[in-house]
This record gives structure tokens, sequence and C-alpha cells, in this order.
């Protein structure tokens, strides 16, 4: 884990204009928290669409592929990774300090979003709950999508893939896929800290944690080795 | 500067891209001192740096900077600078602290004297805390240099670094070059314009087309294109008689008397110079036009190939 | 070595038979004919690199295979149909969304990235008839997308229904009012989905706003359904396209899956003047973006 890497990465990415076009969406979730606390004190019947639906399902993967896939995917695309790599700092703390940066904005973001959502649909337990279900998911997201900027030259493309098709569509369609989505993963660690109605835990919290820190630990070995192995395209490539 | 640990070796190294040969057989050894590496784009000079640099394996061959092979081998860039051919900088980091970074990620034991030395170097001292996004073209290219120089690298490599440099930068960056060398380190740079390479005492490498044309020093390979035949277009008050002088030169080595005007073939290029003005002179013909045809790069290119 | 002839004094334009071009050249119409037929190849990714034919090559084979399992359904049931065409296109929410955030961003963020509008523009080619064209290429993408399966399905469909002719005439217009749906669907996703697309010079990002647009509001709906009452229930599916358009299906067609009550003319109301502001604003970003 480098300190100089880690701090010009995140000044990269939080000056970027990427990273504004973001913020929409977790202020969306707690303001739609409150107004519908508002007008229903009871979280029965909105809890779910707004946890689930808008939290689990659109504003933590989405802002960790935005993030994820900008801490590294933006130098590889204009060439200053160059800079990083010709220098005689191991690639493992390359990849760490990335990862760091991407899973600490990641975490950041949406688990304060997801404590207040908690804390306006049920209580400060539900609230930690779905916040530490976001920094352990958040670093499995990250992980990921760091190797996939290594891995292709759309890695955006790809992870949006993910998130949609794999963890939403077949998600919902085939029980199977859902052992590999990163999605169930979080709500099965936050129904286990807080059980509540609002989440439906389709999974075992052991197997949730284990294949979190699966993809969190291989995402991290692959983008190792794949760094290690990196190749500069020149201009004319 | 401590003296060169070694030098960089190449043996029959060589890359392909599927059916695309990019760097053919090419073999070298690289000692300290100013070695050019010209070509035209697409030579391969790039891929060949890549390959020293450590960020592309040879498909074939050993290369070894200092004794060991710089692919997969960050420990390598302790003494081994590389400024890339692309450009771009992160702009929101002003140059002080660009060239800081590079000193800090080199783990210098004193990173802010050498920040200041290498920007002292490059000539950026009064614009050091302006942001790299605000810096003209060469501004930005003397930054990525004064990066690469930080750690006082033995072996530093530059790609196109003269690139968008006006005249007078150019001859500095050349000054600056020759000076790392003679404090005992390797300096190879590419470049596809022949008068760039004009002030390099040391030697020339030539690539054409992944192949290594011609090594030695730029005075050998200029004498070498002085025994080129040159052609020219002449077109003058009286032509015929112009030719049956010409030809009576031995400099001439053949005249061709068509619609638009004459085609010498000229053996020697200096000698043909200073006899036409003389002959002209003598026989007071008015001459209109004289171009010498088949100057561009790549016929030079090929006829050094073909040496 | 310069010509020593002192009268003439500045240099020679040399005559290497440079002509300007003295024939016919085709006008307006034929530019933005041109500019839309090369936008919808773009999109498929036909005359570019095999790698831009893989990810709206995945969308279109999602979009046969789903077909295909139609076909095949029917085909064992009988007469039996689990799945009607309107049904099929409001299936293939997801992948749309998908194959919008894929196609939208090639055809308009490479455009502002690599800055090639003033070559568009110098010619006879108004900002608007680029915008417009590029919409309408966009548009004609997702129909034929879906125009495709829908016309497998119709086969299937004709081949395996018993019933003689009536039953093939009913088939074929069940068939027509796919279509129809179809092309609904493209106009109003598409002009959703463009305009977003142009904020964007990265592609990457242009897709991730795509994509946010089409999926943020969904849960909104989720929640307004849940607390809400029947009216609030009836208009809450205005607010993102995908709805709007199982709305809209849901007046047009009869169908019974969506309740909207009387406000069918309202939906189309929203749905018109979605795609007219979508499409000003889209005109609007060209006349304002400085090459």
């Amino acid at each position: 884990m480098n300190a100089t890497i880690a701090s010009i990465t995140a000044r990269a990415l939080l000056g970027r204009r990427r990273f504004l076009l973001l913020l929409p969406l977790p202020l969306l979730l707690v303001g739609l928290a409150w107004l519908a606390h508002g007008l229903d004190p009871d979280p029965s019947a909105w809890g779910e669409p707004v946890v689930a639906g808008l939290g689990f399902a659109v504003v933590l993967p989405m802002i960790a592929l935005v993030v994820g896939t900008g801490v590294l995917g933006a130098e590889i695309d204009d060439g200053t990774i160059v800079h990083v790599l010709a220098t005689p700092v191991a690639r493992r703390d390359i990849v760490l300090a990335k990862l760091a940066v991407a899973a600490g904005v990641t975490t950041a973001v949406t688990a304060t979003a997801m404590f207040l959502t908690g804390v306006i649909v049920g209580s400060a337990r539900f609230g930690l709950g779905l916040a530490v279900a976001c920094v352990v998911c958040s670093i499995a997201y990250s992980a990921v999508f760091l190797a996939l900027s290594l891995l292709t030259r759309r890695p955006v493309l790809l992870g949006l893939l993910y998130v949609l098709i794999w963890e939403g569509l077949l998600g919902n369609l085939l029980a199977g896929s859902r052992v590999l989505s990163i999605q169930q993963y979080a709500v099965a660690i936050a129904a286990e800290i807080a059980p509540s109605p609002v989440l439906h835990a389709r999974l075992s919290l052991p197997l949730a944690l284990a294949m979190s820190a699966a993809f969190a630990v291989g995402g991290t070995l692959l983008a190792i080795d794949r760094l290690r192995s990196f190749r500069l395209a020149g201009e004319t490539s | 500067m401590p003296p060169s640990t070694g030098t960089v070796e190449l043996h029959g190294v060589s890359r392909w891209y599927g059916n695309v040969v990019a760097v053919n057989d090419v073999s070298m050894t690289l000692g300290p001192g100013v070695t050019g590496l010209l070509g035209p784009n697409g030579a391969g000079k790039t891929t060949l740096l890549q390959m020293m640099a450590g960020f592309l394996p040879p498909s074939r061959g050993e290369l070894t900077v200092a004794g060991r092979p710089s692919w997969r081998n960050p420990e390598i860039y302790r003494v081994l600078g590389l400024v890339a051919d692309r450009e771009a900088v992160p702009g929101f980091l002003t140059a002080w602290q660009f060239v800081l970074a590079s000193a800090r990620l080199h783990e210098l034991p004193d990173p802010e004297r050498a920040t200041e030395r290498a920007l002292g170097q490059m000539e950026l001292h009064d614009a050091w805390h302006r942001r790299l996004g605000t810096y003209s073209k060469g501004m930005r290219q003397r930054a990525r240099v004064a990066a690469a120089l930080v750690h006082q690298p033995t072996v530093l490599l530059l790609d196109e670094p003269f690139n968008g440099m006006d005249p007078r930068q150019r001859l500095h960056m050349m000054d600056l070059l020759h000076r790392t060398a003679d404090a005992g380190a390797i300096v190879l740079f590419s470049s596809h314009i022949l008068e760039e390479v004009e002030q390099v005492s040391g030697t020339v490498q030539v690539m054409v087309a992944g192949r290594l044309a011609t090594s030695g020093d730029y005075r050998s390979i200029r004498r070498l294109m002085t025994h080129r035949p040159h052609v020219f277009a002449i077109r003058s008050s009286d032509d015929r008689r112009l030719a049956v002088a010409l030809m009576a030169e031995p400099a001439v080595a053949g005249v061709d008397i068509g619609q638009s005007g004459l085609t010498v073939r000229a053996g020697d290029y200096g000698t043909f110079a200073r006899t036409l003005p003389r002959i002209v002179q003598r026989e007071r013909i008015r001459v209109r036009q004289v171009t010498p045809s088949d100057e561009s790069l790549e016929s030079v290119f090929a006829y050094l190939v073909a040496q | 070595m310069a010509s020593d002839d002192a009268a003439v004094g500045a240099g020679v334009i040399h005559d290497i038979g440079y002509q300007r071009y003295a024939g016919p050249r085709l006008g307006r119409r034929h530019v933005v004919t041109a500019l839309y037929l090369h936008s919808l190849r773009t999109a498929f990714g036909l005359g570019r690199s095999a790698a831009a034919k893989i990810f709206p090559g995945i969308v279109v084979g999602v979009a046969f295979a789903a077909a295909v399992v139609l076909v095949a359904v029917r085909s064992q049931a009988g007469g039996v149909i689990p799945y009607t065409y309107l049904q099929f296109i409001d299936g293939l929410g997801i992948p749309l969304i998908v194959f919008l955030a894929v196609i939208a961003p090639e055809l308009v963020s490479r455009d502002l990235r690599s800055r090639v509008l003033p070559l568009y523009f110098s010619r006879p080619l108004r900002r608007s008839d680029y915008a417009l064209a590029k919409l309408a290429a966009t548009v004609s993408a997702v129909w034929l997308l879906l125009a495709g399966p829908l016309l497998l399905i119709f086969l299937g469909g004709a081949f395996s229904r018993s019933g003689g002719a009536s039953a093939v005439w009913r088939e074929f217009t069940d068939f027509l009012g796919g279509l129809g749906y179809a092309a609904m669907t493209a106009v109003v996703l598409g002009a959703f989905a463009v305009p977003l697309a142009s904020l964007a010079s990265r592609r990457a990002i242009a897709a991730v706003v795509i994509v946010v647009g089409f999926v943020a509001t969904a849960p909104v709906i989720g929640v307004v359904n849940a607390i809400g009452g029947a009216t609030a229930q009836q208009l809450s599916p205005l607010v993102n396209p995908a709805t709007l358009l199982t709305g809209l299906e849901a007046w047009i067609y009869r169908d019974e899956k969506l309740d909207v009550g009387r406000y069918g003319p309202l939906y189309l109301l929203v749905a018109v003047a979605l795609v007219t502001a979508c499409g000003a604003a889209l005109i609007a970003r060209y006349r304002k973006v400085t090459v």
C-alpha cells in the first residue's frame, strides 16, 4: 500500500466530473426513504423497493462501478499509468493502494447513504447492518472492477453487463446464479445483522462472507498479476 | 552520478503480433554515451524501446539491461528511466508535485532535493508551482523528462523526446542528454527526423521496417549518403548545351533530356554542388530551377538498407 | 538549392494536376441519408472490427434466443400462447437498456470525443440534421433488434397454429400489433437515451448515465405503488420511460396487465411530450456544443 499513489489517485478521482455525476444517486436514496417515511411510517410496503431495489441493486453497484473502473481505467486510457509503473514500487503495492482508494470512496458514499436510509426505514441497528454490508461488498466490487480494468479495454460495459444482466435479470430468474452475485451477499449480510421484513436474504451468511472474500481476494490477485505483465499501448496502436 | 553498471544488450530480439513483425532480429549493445535510434514511422522504434523498458516481452531473443531482463522486473527501474511516447500527464498536479511523486515512488532518500535538482536541470524552476494542465506541449515534455531523471538513472530511454520542441529547446535537451551521458549513463533516444540526430556525438542506430539497417556514428552515415547517387531536375535557358557540358564532368553519372528539363544523376553530391555553378557561369546559361528529387527520408533509409 | 533566377522572387506553385470537382453534388438529403445509414451500421458493429460487434451481438443473441425459446414453447403447448408479442417486448426490458447503453454512446459520444464534429458541420448538414439522423438511427436500430425476433415468433406461430387461414391471419394481426408496439418502444426509449449519451464524451460514462437514467426511477414507482392509493398507482408509471410504455400498451392494446384507469390518453400525451422534449434537448445540445 503506497501512500503517494493513494493520494494521487484520490485527488484524480474526486476532482473528475464523472464522480460528481454519481452524487445524485445516494441523495435520491435517502430522499426517497425520507419522503416515503413521511407519507407512511410503516416501511413494510415500501421498504423493499427502497433498500433492496434502489440501494443494493442500483446505488451500491453503480457507484462501485464508476469508482472501481475510474481509479485505474482512466490512467490506462490516457497512458499516465507509465509514470507509476516505471518505478520500483511493487505491483502489489500499486494495486492495494488503488483498491484502498476505490473501496474507501465507495464505502464512504454508499455506507453513509445506506446507514441514513436504514435509520429512516427502521432503526439504528438496521442502518448499521446495511452499512456493514456496504463496506464488505464495496471491497468485493472494487476488487472485481479493478481486475476488469486490467483485463479488458471496456471495463465499464462489462461491469454494466454483470450488474444488469447477471445480477439483475438472471439473479431474478435463475436461483443458481445468485451464488455469484455480490448484490445477494450484501442482502444476506445485512439481513443477518439486523433481520427485517424488508430484506429477503437468499443466501446463507457463511456463504455470502466466503464468496465476498473470494471475489475480493481473487480480484486483487488477478489485478496484481495482470499489472506485472502490463503492456503499454503506443500512440499509434 | 555512479559509473555505468553495465550495458543494454540485445541478441536476436524479435517481436511479432500475429502476422505483423514489428521488430525483426535486432542485436545491439549499448554502452555509455548517447545513441540515437533513427527510423521512419512504423519502423519499430517504439516497440524496441518498450521492450527495453520492460513493458513488452520479446517474442524471441534475449534482452538484458545491466545484466538482468527488464520484463516483469520492477527493480530495474532503480537504474532505468523511461520517457514514453504518450504525452499525457496528470493535469491536476503541479510540476513540483508530479516530479516529487516520482522521486518518492523511486524511494529516494531526499525526494525534495532531487525534485529541485531535476526541475532545475529542465529549466522549470520558474513554473514548477503551476499545474501541468496549463503547460505548453514543450514544457510538459520537459516535466516528463524531469520525472524520469529525478532518480539519476544509469539507463535513460526517451521515445521521440523532441516532438513539439522548438530548436532552442532541442539544443538544450540534447545538451542535457550529453551531460547525462558524459557522467557515465547510457542514453537512447528515438527520432524520425535526421536533423535531430545531427548533434549526436555517439552512435546512430537506424531501423527500417523492423530491422536494424545500419549502426555507426553520424559522420559515417553521412558519408554513406554522399556516395549515393543523387537525382536533380534542372530547367535552364539552354538545356542541350548544359547537358553537353555536364556530361564532361566526372561527378555526373548520367543526363536525360526531357520535355520539362534535364534529369541529372550525380554520383557525388558535394562535388556536383560546386561544379554546377562553375559550368553555368562559364557557358553563360541561365538556370531557372534546380530541384533535388528523391530526397524523401524513406528513400534514404531504403538506400541504407540496401547497403 | 534555390532557383537563382532573381526576377521570379517568390516561390513557384507546381501544377501537379489538382483540379476542383466540377461535377454534380448530391444535396442535403443525401448527406442526411448517408449519415443515417452509416450510423445504423455502426450501431450493430457492421463495417468495424470484430470487437465492435461483440456487445451488440450479445444483445441480438439474447433477443433471438428468447424468441427461439418462445417458439419452442408455443409449438409444444399447441394453441396456448404463454407470452404475447407485447409481453415478449416488455420482457426484453433489461437487454434493451443494455443495448441502448452500448449503441447510443457509440453513435454520439465517440464523435464528441474525437472532435470530428467540425468535419460534419462543414458540410451541407445542419446541426439539427445531425442530431435527428443520429436519433433516427438509434430508434431504427432498436426497432430492428425487436422486429427480427418478432418475425421469428410469427413464423413459428403461423406454422404451429392449428385453425387454417383465419388463425394465421389472427397471428399476423398480432404480429403487426407487436411491430407497432416495438416502434413505440424504440421511439420512446431511443429518444430518452440519446440526449443522455450526448452529455458525455467518454463512452463509459455515457453508458452509466443511460443505465442510471433508466433504472433509478424504477424503485420510485415501487415505493409509490406501495404507499399511494389507486390514483397514485395509476399515475406512477409515468416517471419511468419503460413503465410509461407498459402503461401505453395497456391502454392501446386493451391489455389487463396494468391498470391505468382513465389516464390512458395522459400516457400518450406524456409519451409524445417526452419524445418531443428529448428531441428538442438533443438539437439544443448540438447547437450549443463547441467543437
